[in-house]
């Protein structure tokens, strides 16, 4: 038996891959399985390669997986365009449609070629089942199901829904591919059969990807308003929110730019209200400057933003983590912004709540760095109890301190000044980008500009305690340690088990809170450690080079990193671990 | 009752920057008294603008100023009226401002028809940074960023926001105060995207034609031509003898001005949360699956 199964599907545009993943995906949710699927494509609109993977386990899955268990190829030359997006070795079952003909030997390099080749008339079993070969894929679920154990109820429960207000016609045909699929399995079973445990119990999940978390996070934490511009991969969250928000009392701009859209969302904090923005590098690269404008007007602001593949265009379709420089970094002048990443769909939800939180006490823009993975991929959730979540409302002046003369920027012990908005009485003031005193008077004083500047970073010192906004497991004085974020983290997550199987002398921190540099934390991580990994999808190694910048990092701590669409695989990450722990002797 | 409010109520304790005869005190002036005559306390009133010598202006005024970034006023004004629409939301800056660095916002701010009031104060160079050509310099102007005289036509900000399709359109100057005064309260009044293009001489910087006292012999108010306001064609036809004739008055305003974008948004929220509302503790609830 087995508990896992990671399968990577791969096609042309029209194959209807991910129509198929989708499938399994809610099959396996319907059946109590925590599940998983990427998707990735080429940046064409329609056509071009597709692809996606499902992982689903008995266990909570904690990334789409390394070497695929299963790998489906519709055609040779899509499945090779996805290189080690979908990565296959010798125990990958590797499963082709017929026509294709035999895989080509250099199909799998470094790996050995799977031992077990299937070739299946796909597109031959659909027509003379369901009198189409489009469902073909159909017919490679059927297969899935008689090959691995995939239930065929919750097969058959996902193709009802599917197609059901499409005609009785089209249901029954896929019936007929599904049960032809089956047939087709059991006529031709594997050398080395693999069942797939079943879940133990059937609960209640939710199924959705990082993005549509996101957005409901934005919503529960009250806001009101989001201004932006489409752009893939963050449009998800506008498009949610442009239906759902009018219903809670808010409003959604799709404004004529990026500067216009984050513009809106200024002015709207200004005015009072919760504001939000998503965008994804480009745009990152656009809103720099209204996020300086927020800053020193110190007004609270999210900016979602949905890494992908860079600079400039890049590619717009799959994940890359190389844009927290750019979210700490690009301003002018001396400017503290938080950036915060999720590294699940599931916790895309608490970390959106805390940057709203972050943005509201502390009246500043916060960061999300999200990234394509995690924002396009669909895994099971189990239900969240929001109840555990606090939400922050920005401080008012008492109608003492109105009376008493506002100061929209009176020196506090905290940093941290009431902040009024129009249709306050008496708490009319001048909000600008220019330098200011304590009023709110535009000024060019440099002794006022370094009290200003001063005041700006001491309201954020807070968060250099913030130990909650990190993941830590494992023994503290391990000599060894794993630090990664983003989607990076669940690999990093599911190679520190297993190097702990192996009794690796390994500790984990997954840091949420990116910047500012927490150092305490860091500090009293690193305390034992004398050799470890930074584990992160960028050329440069963009975590490992800002701790450098703040730390004096052990000096055995060495970047893990490569370029993005090339997810790393656990088990990579374990044996550059075990190497590390050798050195260490 | 209250007492009414009068100029003086919109008058900031801050002394302005500007250079002494510059046209923006003329500006100023008549909008305190603009806002004393529409009658919305100051604290009702957000007041943005970009950057530049014009956009100081918030900071003179008691409203809640927001003195922003160049060229984006509009787009903030946007946020700032559809968070709030029972403000009144008035924008300023120059020319530059308005029509080179932020002249992508205009024509969605006009299509959009947010009901904001939109003053320019156009005076054909950039004053702030001493001097340089502007989006409405005129053709050959001889300035330190165009020492051998501009190559380039200028833009026409009145056939621009015409064509765009703004409700109201006017043009003033501070050589007519009761008329710049009238023309500034009814934009002011008017319920939707209004523009008045304000010829605010560069004192420093500007030409000699350019001065208040030029002005005052060139000025044509557009009412002693027989202009019908509600005339766009007509008002289209006269907008093109920008920057040759100083056409002041109401180039055109929509007699029946359709619905706002903030009056829209408004409505649509209240149709979609008539009845039982949800809570927003409960917006998970559409992600679970049996």
């Amino acid at each position: 038996m087995i508990e896992d199964l990671v399968v990577g599907l791969a096609g042309s545009g029209g194959d209807g891959v991910v129509s198929a993943g989708e499938s399994l995906l809610a099959a396996a949710s319907s059946q109590g399985f925590h599940a998983l699927m990427t998707k990735s494509f080429g940046s064409q609109i329609r056509g071009g390669e597709s692809s996606c993977r499902v992982r689903l386990s008995t266990r909570k899955v904690l990334n789409p997986g390394g070497i695929l268990d299963v790998a489906v190829a519709l055609n040779w030359e899509d499945f090779r365009r996805f290189g080690a997006e979908l990565p296959i070795g010798p125990e990958t079952v590797l499963i082709h449609e017929a026509k294709a003909g035999p895989p080509p030997p250099d199909l799998a390099p470094p790996q050995k070629m799977p031992r077990e080749v299937i070739s299946v008339p796909l597109a031959e079993l659909a027509k003379s089942a369901a009198g189409t070969d489009r469902a073909k894929t159909t017919v490679v679920l059927g297969a899935l199901s008689g090959w691995f154990g995939v239930p065929r109820e919750a097969l058959e429960r996902g193709l009802q829904k599917k197609f059901a207000r499409k005609g009785e016609g089209l249901l029954e045909a896929n019936r007929k591919a599904l049960a032809s699929g089956i047939s087709f399995a059991t006529e031709h079973p594997l050398a080395a059969p693999r069942e797939l445990a079943q879940p133990a119990a059937v609960s209640p999940k939710m199924l959705c990807d990082g993005n549509e978390m996101c957005a409901a996070a934005a919503i529960f934490s009250g806001c009101e308003f989001f201004g932006g511009y489409p752009i893939t991969p963050s449009t998800e969250v506008m498009q949610i929110l442009s239906r759902e928000l009018p219903r809670y009392g808010g409003v959604v701009l799709q404004a004529e730019d990026e500067i216009s859209g984050v513009g809106a969302t200024v002015g709207a904090s200004f005015a009072g209200k919760k504001s939000m923005t998503a965008t994804s590098g480009p745009g990152m690269s656009l809103k720099t400057e209204m996020l300086g404008l927020a800053s020193i007007a110190e007004l609270p602001l999210v900016l979602l933003n949905v890494q992908r593949g860079g600079p400039s265009t890049g590619i717009p379709t799959k994940p890359e983590q190389a844009d927290l420089f750019q979210a700490a970094f690009s301003a002018h002048g001396d400017v503290l912004r938080p950036v915060l990443a999720p590294t699940t769909v599931e916790d895309t939800f608490g970390v959106t709540v805390e940057a709203f939180n972050l943005a509201e006490r502390y009246q500043t823009p916060v960061v999300i760095l999200s990234d394509q993975e995690i924002a396009q991929r669909k895994e099971t959730v189990d239900p969240i109890d929001v109840s555990r979540f606090e939400v922050v409302e920005r401080v008012r002046p008492t109608p003492e301190q109105l009376a008493g003369g506002y100061q929209r920027f009176a020196a506090t012990p905290s940093g941290v000044s009431p902040l009024t908005h129009p249709g306050m009485e008496g708490g009319n003031y001048l909000a600008a980008g220019i330098e200011h005193d304590l009023k709110g008077a535009p000024t060019a004083s440099g002794a006022i500009h370094a009290a200003m500047n001063e005041k700006r970073f001491r309201k954020l010192a807070p968060l250099q305690e913030r130990s909650d906004l990190f993941e830590g497991l494992g023994p503290p004085d391990a000599p060894l340690a794993l630090v990664s974020w983003g989607s990076s983290a669940g690999v990093a997550r599911e190679a520190f088990l297993l190097a702990r199987l192996r009794e690796l002398p390994v500790k984990l921190l997954i840091p949420t809170l990116l910047y500012p540099v927490a150092e305490p934390v860091y500090r009293a991580f690193f305390a034992s450690v004398r050799a470890g990994l930074v584990l992160e999808l960028s050329h440069q190694g963009q975590l490992y080079r800002v701790l450098r910048m703040f730390l004096d990092l052990p000096a055995g701590m060495k970047s893990f990193a490569r370029s993005g669409a090339q997810p790393f695989r656990a088990d990579e990450v374990v044996e550059q671990l075990r190497s590390l722990a050798e050195g260490l002797r | 009752m209250k007492d009414l409010l009068t100029p003086n109520d919109y008058k900031s304790p801050l002394k302005p920057i500007w250079c002494p005869g510059c046209g923006d005190y003329g500006v100023l002036q008549a909008l305190y008294r603009a806002l004393s005559a529409v009658g919305r306390p100051p604290h009702e009133i957000a007041f943005i603008s970009g950057i530049g010598c014009s956009s100081r202006i918030p900071g003179y005024a008691t409203a809640y100023g927001f003195n922003t970034v160049h060229g984006r006023a509009l787009p903030i004004a946007q946020g700032v009226k559809l968070a709030n629409p029972d403000l009144l939301v008035i924008v300023a800056g120059g020319d530059g401002d308005g029509f080179s660095i932020g002249g992508g916002h205009v024509p969605h701010a006009i299509r959009r028809n947010v009901d904001l009031t939109y003053l320019v104060m156009d005076n054909q160079v950039y004053g702030l940074t001493k001097g340089q050509l502007s989006p409405t310099s005129p053709r050959g102007l001889k300035t330190v960023t165009s020492p051998m005289g501009s190559l380039e036509q200028p833009i026409n900000p009145l056939l621009t926001v015409l064509a765009y399709g703004a409700g109201f359109v006017a043009q003033a100057t501070p050589a007519d105060m009761p008329g710049m005064t009238a023309l500034v309260e009814e934009a002011i009044r008017y319920p939707g995207f209004s523009y008045v293009n304000i010829q605010s001489p560069c004192i420093t910087f500007g030409e000699e034609e350019q001065q208040l006292k030029a002005h005052k012999g060139r000025m044509k108010p557009l009412a002693s031509l027989g202009h019908d306001p509600s005339d766009q064609l007509a008002a289209l036809d006269l907008a093109r003898a920008y920057g040759t004739e100083l056409y002041t008055g109401v180039f055109y305003r929509d007699p029946s001005p359709p619905p706002t974008y903030d009056a829209l948004v408004r409505q649509r929220q209240a149709e979609l949360q008539r009845g039982e509302r949800r809570p927003r503790s409960r917006v998970l609830d559409d992600f679970l699956k049996p």
